[in-house]
């Protein structure tokens, strides 16, 4: 059986692209703009690109049109920083926000289908924590495609690269990168349809994989979101920074965690407790609902905390209440149609008519593969890897810090992917470029220690048990007890997972095969964000500790966190970038470590 | 109300290794909101971790769910256990993959050999108009994306192809006419030509005799028959 764990055949590109997301796209349209005729290649663990996760981002987009007097780039960044609470890379920051405007030219030339205002431009929506006048008052900052925002950049991209000849290899997983002596030359990757192992050599190798939700039970990402590419860089001994920085989008849809978007409080949702009043008020007075999202998603979970949260009879889970029933029908029919019917469709609920239980649910990992603000992969000691990248939701520039703006992820695909694209051009085109063969030596070892498995454990509920545990220990809020339980059973459930056989030892389409092989990876990164989070004794963004309340300058730092060998973190720290503050001039000011009130 | 339910699986499973295909039954309990993926991951984790079927964003954003549920095709992440029991009014369902490519193993099909009829549409713009002035955007107004704004969010679940009597050989299919269409419409793309020669080719819109059953199954509730008859009319062109 084991036989099989032999790689059957090498292919040879110029740049593989390890995810086939928004991200992964945006790049490889511009380099196949760019470089027409080159060899690019995009693994997608999903049946197809248009089933990768970005199709599900509905909000919008945010960017600054330069033309618009109500808005500049500079409040952009502001937002940004202070979203992130000072943790963001001001280097980044500025590329990102100064760059939007282009990107969302190129996709609307393209032929992205983005909603319309009466003139026939394009229209722009409010979000939480995007001001005018370092905030002074919410802004028009967000374009959208109705809510299937994600899906027009997808289709888009797809349709571009596939037009200029990309090659995708779908349901291919990268299983382990190849990096020696600081250079990146490809990938393992196994085949699933037909359970074959093949090594990719390429130039240039691009980790675009997306996010790791399936960590916890409660959460708004797909069920391939299992932080692959945090996981194989882990593996690879590289390090994941700010791992601990995990964002709750307040509203999931109490039971399957579904996401009703932030939307719903853009266009005047309100959020009730039990007694139907209008907590928001208490929490953040001047935004109120339209509040970063890591403020209501504690405020929610104070709520239900203190027992004014109302218990759901079906899922037996506590949840407050969404209030839509005072909007107009436009704003039901024009505006939310698609997260209203989500709300008909899992909960049989009418927005227009009843209350809807929302409460938080895990959606977004600020944290990542470290890069540089060109997505240069950095290890341990900040040097480069040659030839590798990262870059959308598994990478760390970072553009989000410890808190993430609604609208400011897409951004970050379509500029980052854009700027990865520019960036490893000439590197490909340059000598040191060629392709290099490294053995991969780690894969067969990993998969034949699942295939040969015994005993009595269940892959699939230590999955369903780890992901509870997180839920419970590792979110909204957390202490040193929780996080120290938390590593505790971590542990355990990594050598469990070793007393698992498998139902079936074949390779093609093995879904228990890559559930334990995913199992490991989840146990990685969940194992990297409770350290993490353990370490840092302080306040932050998203990542709140319920004995540390507080932000404190003595963590004004990023956190590096590699893994000598499962269960053994090692912290180290980065500097978080501060040119605008540095760089003087006007309202720079606004750039310095300044407190986090709306 | 009932809280939940003593239902009956019947899936169609295919072993590639052995070349085999047979039904196989699952007995489960499940409470009145759960998805059909949440049964399908039940049975992986209760009773046999073999089962294969597909999913990713499980809420009826992606199209990778689709199955056929007692022959209607359908996304088995919208479908709740409740829903399903009133529509078909019973507690035993018969599952089975879509019918528009080939098996790789029980519930989930070779979805690349699905979207090669998609592909051959050029699903992206061909020629793209030049904006009004270098760096802007194009003006469409509300009223003429409404035109074609509903063919736009086709999510390719092939639902509409399974249920077209007329998809299986010849036809390219619903979805990927839709695809070809919304470029005519869309008054940023000058090949309309090309495009046209698709649409009114031997495999493209007069291959359907309007039977509605796309727009009946369509889980985006798109009117996708409405589109295929307006090609028919040769009313799709844009200003
Ligand atoms: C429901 C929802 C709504 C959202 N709405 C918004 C919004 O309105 N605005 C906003 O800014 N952000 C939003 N977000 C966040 C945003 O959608 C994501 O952060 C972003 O789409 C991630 O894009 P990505 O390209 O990095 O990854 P993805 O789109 O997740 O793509 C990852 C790709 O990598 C592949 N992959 C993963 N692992 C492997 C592997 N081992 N081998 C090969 N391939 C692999 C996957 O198959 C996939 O193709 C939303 C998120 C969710 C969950
Ligand atoms: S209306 Fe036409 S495209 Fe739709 S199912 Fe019937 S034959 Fe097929
Ligand atoms: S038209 Fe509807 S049924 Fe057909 S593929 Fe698109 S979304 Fe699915
Ligand atoms: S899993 Fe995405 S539509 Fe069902």
């Amino acid at each position: 059986m084991t036989a099989a764990l032999h790689i059957a055949a090498t292919l040879r590109c110029d740049v593989l692209i390890i995810g086939a997301g928004g991200a992964a796209l945006r790049c490889a349209a511009e380099v196949l703009e760019q470089m027409p005729g080159a060899s690019v290649y995009a693994l997608t663990k999903v049946s197809h690109p248009q089933k990768s996760h970005t199709s599900t981002a509905q909000g919008g987009l945010a960017a600054v049109d330069p033309r618009d007097p109500l808005d500049s780039t500079l409040f952009h960044m502001f937002d940004t920083w202070k979203g992130s609470d000072c943790t963001a890379d001001q280097n980044v920051v500025k590329l990102i926000c100064e760059s939007a405007w282009e990107q969302i030219l190129w996709l609307e030339n393209r032929g992205m289908h983005f909603s319309r205002d009466r003139e026939g431009r394009l229209s722009k929506r409010t979000f939480g924590g995007h001001t005018r006048n370092f905030g002074e008052a919410s802004v028009y900052r967000a374009v959208f495609e109705a809510d299937r925002t994600g899906k027009g950049i997808m289709d888009t991209s797809w349709g571009e690269t596939l037009k200029n000849g990309i090659r995708f290899f779908n349901q291919c997983i990268a299983v382990e990168l190849l990096i020696k002596d600081r250079r990146c030359g490809g990938c393992i990757a196994f085949k699933q349809k037909d359970g074959q192992f093949v090594k990719i050599l390429a130039k240039a190798t691009v980790i675009a994989t997306g996010g790791s939700g399936q960590v916890f039970r409660v959460t708004t990402n797909c069920r391939q979101n299992t932080g692959d590419g945090l996981a194989l860089a882990l593996q690879a001994g590289l390090p994941i920074m700010d791992p601990e920085a995990v964002q709750f989008h307040p509203t999931g849809i109490v039971g399957p965690g579904i996401l009703a978007s932030e939307t719903l409080r853009s266009v005047g949702g309100i959020l009730r407790n039990r007694d139907l009043e209008p907590f928001m008020v208490n929490y953040a007075p001047k935004m109120k609902e339209l509040a970063p999202r890591d403020l209501v998603a504690r405020a929610i979970e104070s709520e239900i905390r203190e027992g004014r949260g109302i218990v759901n009879p079906d899922h037996n889970i506590p949840h407050v209440w969404i209030d839509l029933r005072h909007l107009s029908d436009d704003v039901h029919e024009k505006q939310i149609p698609e997260v209203s019917s989500f709300f008909k469709r899992y909960v049989n609920l009418d927005t227009k008519k009843d209350l809807c239980p929302v409460r938080p649910s895990n959606h977004y990992h600020m944290g990542g593969i470290p890069t540089n603000a060109f997505g240069e992969v950095q290890d341990g000691d900040q040097q480069i890897i040659g030839g590798l990248y990262a870059v959308g939701e598994c990478a760390a520039a970072s553009f989000h810090g410890f808190n993430r703006l609604g609208t400011n992820s897409i951004l970050e695909l379509i500029t980052m992917g854009k700027l990865v694209a520019e960036r490893l051009i000439p590197y490909i085109k340059e000598e040191y470029g060629k392709h290099q063969d490294i053995a991969g030596d780690r894969f067969a070892a990993r998969f034949s220690t699942y295939m040969e498995a015994t005993g009595s454990e269940s892959v699939g509920l230590i999955r369903n048990a780890m992901r509870t545990m997180m839920t419970e220990k590792v979110s909204v809020f957390r202490t040193e007890k929780t996080m120290n339980e938390a590593i505790e059973d971590l542990a355990e459930s990594y050598e469990r997972a070793h007393r698992a056989p498998l139902a079936c030892r074949d390779l093609a389409m093995n879904q228990e095969l890559l559930n334990r092989w995913e199992l490991d990876n989840l146990l990685m990164v969940a194992m990297a964000i409770s350290q993490a989070a353990l370490h840092r004794k302080e306040s932050r963004g998203a990542h709140f500790r319920d004995d540390y309340p507080e932000r404190k300058d003595e963590f004004n730092y990023h956190t590096l966190a590699s893994m000598v060998s499962f269960p053994t973190v090692e912290i180290g720290r980065r500097e978080i970038d501060m040119s605008l503050f540095a760089a003087g001039g006007e309202h720079h000011e606004k750039f310095d470590y300044i407190e986090r009130k709306y | 109300m009932k809280t939940s339910y003593d239902l009956t699986l019947n899936i169609r499973r295919y072993d590639p290794y052995q070349n085999r295909t047979w039904v196989q039954t699952y007995q489960l309990e499940a409470g009145r909101i759960m998805r059909f993926v949440d049964l399908f991951r039940k049975i992986n984790d209760e009773q046999d971790a073999t089962l294969a079927w597909g999913s990713s964003c499980e809420h009826g954003q992606c199209g990778s769910c689709s199955v056929r549920i007692n022959g209607k095709p359908m996304l088995a992440c919208e479908l709740l256990v409740e829903n399903a029991v009133n529509e078909f009014g019973s507690t035993t369902f018969f599952i089975e993959p879509l019918p528009v490519a080939s098996v790789v193993r029980d519930l989930v099909i070779d979805t690349d050999q699905a979207y090669a009829r998609i592909d051959q549409v050029k699903p992206y713009i061909i020629s793209p108009r030049q904006p009004a002035a270098d760096g802007e955007a194009h003006q469409i107004s509300p009223e003429e994306l409404d035109r074609y704004v509903d063919a736009t969010r086709c999510i390719n679940c092939f639902c509409c192809s399974a249920a077209c009597i007329a998809s299986h050989d010849t036809f390219l299919g619903p979805n990927a006419m839709l695809a070809a269409i919304v470029r005519v419409m869309d008054p940023r793309e000058d090949e309309k030509q090309q495009r046209l020669e698709t649409i009114y080719s031997e495999n493209g819109v007069y291959r359907c005799h309007s039977s509605q059953a796309c727009s009946f199954v369509c889980p985006k509730e798109i009117d996708v028959a409405h589109f295929m008859a307006l090609a028919k009319q040769g009313a799709i062109t844009s200003s």
